[in-house]
This record gives C-alpha cells, structure tokens and sequence, in this order.
C-alpha cells in the first residue's frame, strides 16, 4: 500500500454508471423517449462522421451539453481516464498497421513496413476524438435520466418489435436491474474488501506472473459477494412476486411520458445535427 | 499521573464523494480519548458519523484532517505500516457472517492468523482460543461446514475469526442487530467477559441503549459527525432531555425513572442499572405504603 491510503475501498466513487445527478436541466426534464432517439442519433452520426471539421463540432456540442444540464464536466473526463490506455493503443495499432485500410493521402513516412500518410494520421485523430465525445454522450445521458427513465424510453422505442415476437417489456426489466443493482453491488463489494483487509487479506500487492495467488487472494470477496448476490435476487423475485408481478402479463405504466414542443425541437436539433455531420463538406 | 491512551481522535473529519455535487460531511469534528481496558459505546442516530468514525481507527480510512493516534501509531504517517495496526486493532463489520468464505468454520477462523504468517501450530492455538472464547467447542465445530450454521452461530465465527487475530482493541458495529434474543445476550456475556477477564478494550456501536447500559464503562454520543455528549452511562443518561433532541432513546428502566421523576416522585432518573432502577422503584413503593 504505497500511495496514501484513504481511497483505496471507495469504490462507488468511480462508478459513474446508474448514478443520476438531478440538476433539474432541461436535459433532465426532456422525455427520456425523445432523449434516448436523440442520443442515439448523436451517437450514430459521431461515430460515422470522419472529418477534422465535424468532430470537432461534434466535441464543442458533447462539451456544450454538460453545460447545458449543469453537470461538472469533471464527471465526463473521471469517465475517459479510465479509457486513455486503449485509446492511446488504439492509436498506436492504427498508427502501425492500418495503412492499407487508409492509404490515399499523401504518404509522409515510408520505412519497412510502416507506411505514416495524411490519411491514417486523421484515422488516428479522428477515433480518438469519438471516443472522447461517445463517452461525453453516453455520460450526459446516464447522469441526467434515472433508470427508470432509460427503461421506459427503452421500452417504448423498442415496441414495434413486439410484432416480431421480441420480449421487449422482458428485456426493459432485465436491463432495469442489471443497472438497479451496479452501485448496489460495488457497495457490497467495498464492505467486503474493507472486512476481509481488517482481517489480514490484501489484494493486488502479489507480482502480476503469479495468477493462481493473485485469484486466490479475490476469493475471500468474490465467494461472499456471490452469497450476497443470491440472496438479493431471492428477495428481489418474493418482493416482486408479492406486489403481483406475473412475467408476460399486459401491464400498465403509472406515469405516461407526454412529449413537449421543447422535445420535439431537441429531436428537430438533433436531426440537422446529425445531417449536417454526415453530409457537410467540410474543408478537412 | 495521566496514562497514554491507547486510542486518541483529534478533530476528525470525513467528507464522502468530496469535489463532487454529492459532497457529504460525515465527520465534522469528532474527539475520542480511550484508555486501554476500556469499554466504550458509540451511539447516534443514523448519519451520526458512528461507521465512518470506527473504519479510521483500523486505516480502512485516513484521517483527511485532524489526528487518529492507536497506542502510538499516528494513521496520518503514509509510512504507517498497515498490517501492524489491523493486527492491534480488530474491526466486526455490520453483519460480519456475510464475510464468511471457507466451507469449514476452522478454515475461515483461521484465514486472518495464515494472512499474518504464523506457524501452523500457533494458527491452531489461536483458532482454538478464539472458538472457546465466543462459545464454540474446538473439538466438535472445527470441522463443521460454514452454511449449514444458524445466524447466531455464523455471527460467532466471525467474531473468532477476528478475534484469532488477538488485537488489544476490538471495535464492533452493531454486534448484536438482527440476532435473536438468547444469541444476543449470549453475545453480549462474551464481550464482557472478553473486556474483563482478557483486557481487550472495546470499542462498540449500538442502537440498543439496554445493550450500551449492561456493557458500556463509558459512552461517546455522536450527532451530526460532532461529538454531542460524553462520559458514563449516569452522566450521559443523565441528559435526556439532549439525547431526545436527536432522536435518541435511553433505556427503559431511565424512560420509567424519568416518567416518574416527572409525576412528582422522588427517584433518581439516571439509576440506570436494572437492579439500581428497581431499588429506587421499590423505594417509591415503600414510602407510598406508609
């Protein structure tokens, strides 16, 4: 334990997943429907759009909507720390060996094998600045809409494929939990830790080539949490089967989302955005 | 002549999530002073600060400010060694039969004495002491397997498998919630006997004043991460009228007292050992029979 302690079991505090920020923004007060078709949206014409021009754009909006919803823009960047290391090697085996995908150009080194033109150096930029504006999305859309919301607009996006026998309701709910129950866990898991190290246990301090000792040593956390993990989906399946939930039956939602004009300009936004993204001739 | 205390906490302070909007002041200044052979009660309503407070004296948390000294280790010195204190200090969790992983009881007794590298025999005499200790029989239990053990039971391995590690200070959250009442005072005998006959100072947090009023030499009452009240349990007691200010109960014998207190008897509302309280009731009684 060299760096100063203190830190070290708080795990819930990186976890930016499931957590909901409530500022009140008008992105928070949006229909999640209408959210999620615009994010969607966003997210697609981000990751197709592959000029210097658009993604920068795309960056000052990813960047404009933190402000927009009064959420410190640091959440967003303690989100892309943790990706810098695939982005940078991302980087790198583009840098390496994607020449032939991306060779027109002119060509600014030749040496052996490793062709550098105009044209992969932009491939590079360019897939980084989308990572970095994919997590900003997918951030302002986590922190500003509660689970709930997200299910529910993933519920009723996905209702046409009802006629194609898609359990769409099912689905909603395992998506529903499975977020529910993030935070949940890391809290059981940070209580797990600090037990098991109260009592002598450590964790990561072997040397990395001795994997059996280093599973080992995760097994005083994983074995209870497996316990606890069993036992809370047993209570969650009685608490739901005494409030009379029946898989598959019709259900009801008590709160009916109704779209604004404010929404529908969002959307209308978001459209022209992605339009402009896509189809835009931009000088770079 | 003033002895060292073996656990000193200086205006502690504790903020969560702190440089976020869910910033949360846990601590705001708390102050303990514990000598060795001491037991101690921690008591507050939720969100006192009580679990944040009991995490700093094992180094699961640094102080962010103010000072944590255990028997002369200062917790700020980030070349503390760690293993050293957790071995002096021994932290029971909430619900420490969830921390329970080996499939026999002597195993998972014996994870914390393996992690320090003693020799096998001397594990085996200290999974041995440790069982006896809270009431489980070495010979017939060991081999047991762990699941099939009620909660009152489980409840116990764990606290031999902390206490096998032998700390001169062992702090417990909430040892007794959601035991049933024959395994609580059971338990509740053991940490006395542990605090009296082996001289570990004890250190707990509870929300069930009878439990604080049997065990307690002296009580700490938090509010708010600040210190709200201290001393012994007649003293604290004594302040009822604060303690219900924030939500905190006394025992029933100082509730019964302080009732007839307020209808004009002539008792002593803070008598608030069982046989002391039914002293003072029988008193009453005699001077109304005249």
């Amino acid at each position: 334990m060299k760096k100063i302690a203190g830190f070290e079991f708080e795990l819930t505090r990186n976890i930016t997943i499931g957590q909901y920020v409530p500022t009140g923004s008008i992105i928070h007060r949006m229909d999640p429907r209408i959210k999620l078709a615009s994010f969607t949206l966003l997210v697609i014409s981000m990751a197709v759009c592959a000029t210097y021009g658009g993604n920068l754009l795309a960056l000052v909006l990813s960047c404009l909507l933190f402000y927009v919803s009064r959420i410190p823009i640091s959440y967003g960047l303690s989100g892309v720390k943790p990706a810098i290391p695939f982005i940078l090697i991302l980087a790198i085996l583009q840098l390496l060996f994607y020449s032939e995908v991306a060779s027109g150009g002119k060509v600014l080194l030749n040496y052996g094998f490793i062709h550098i033109t105009t044209d992969s150096i932009r491939l590079v930029v360019v897939s980084a600045l989308r990572f970095v504006e994919i997590i900003f999305l997918s951030s302002v859309l986590t922190l500003s809409t509660s689970t709930t919301q997200i299910t529910h607009g993933i519920e009723s996006l996905l209702r046409p494929l009802r006629t194609v026998k898609f359990p769409v309701h099912e689905f909603a709910l395992i998506i529903t939990i499975a977020l529910r129950f993030v935070p949940t866990f890391a809290l059981e898991m940070e209580k797990m830790m600090k037990a098991q190290a109260s009592r002598g246990a450590e964790f990561g301090t072997g040397a990395w080539w001795r994997i059996v000792q280093r599973t080992k040593d995760v097994f005083p956390i994983i074995i209870p949490l497996f316990n606890v993990a069993m036992s809370r989906a047993e209570d969650l399946v009685l608490a739901m089967e005494s409030r009379c939930y029946v898989p598959g039956s019709q259900r009801s939602v008590s709160k009916k989302y109704k779209a604004y004009r404010t929404d529908y300009a969002a959307l209308i936004f978001c459209i022209v955005f992605a339009i402009v993204l896509l189809a835009f001739p931009f000088p770079y | 002549m003033t002895e060292q205390p073996i656990l000193e906490v200086k205006h502690l302070q504790h903020i969560y999530m702190k440089g976020t909007p869910l910033e949360h002041h846990a601590l705001s200044g708390v102050s303990l002073k514990i000598n060795k052979g001491e037991c101690i009660a921690v008591i507050g309503h939720t969100g006192s600060g009580k679990s944040t407070l009991i995490q700093h004296v094992n180094g699961l948390m640094r102080p962010q400010s103010g000072e944590v000294v255990v028997d002369g280790m200062n917790l700020s010195d980030p070349k503390l060694d760690i293993r050293l204190l957790r071995r002096k200090v021994g932290l029971v969790f909430q619900n420490p039969e969830d921390q329970i992983f080996e499939k026999i009881i002597g195993d998972d007794i014996a994870y914390g004495p393996f992690k320090m590298g003693l020799p096998i025999k001397e594990v085996r005499d200290r999974v041995k002491w440790a069982m006896e200790v809270v009431g489980l029989s070495f010979d017939e239990m060991k081999d047991r397997a762990t699941y099939a053990l009620s909660g009152g039971q489980k409840r116990k391995v764990a606290l031999a498998g902390v206490l096998a590690l032998r700390p001169d200070i062992l702090v417990l959250d909430e040892p007794t919630a959601g035991l049933d009442p024959r395994s609580r005072n059971e338990l509740l005998e053991k940490l006395k006997t542990l605090n009296e006959q082996e001289k570990i100072t004890i250190i707990f947090v509870s929300h069930n004043m009878e439990e604080v009023a049997y065990l307690a030499g002296r009580i700490y009452v938090l509010a708010d991460g600040r210190n709200l009240v201290e001393g012994t349990p007649e003293e604290v007691f004594g302040e009822a009228d604060t303690l219900k200010k924030h939500h905190i109960g006394a025992p029933d014998t100082v509730e019964i007292l302080g009732q007839l207190k307020a209808k004009g008897f002539a008792v002593r509302p803070n008598a608030y050992q069982l046989e002391e309280a039914a002293k003072e009731i029988i008193a009453v009684l005699r001077q109304d029979g005249r």
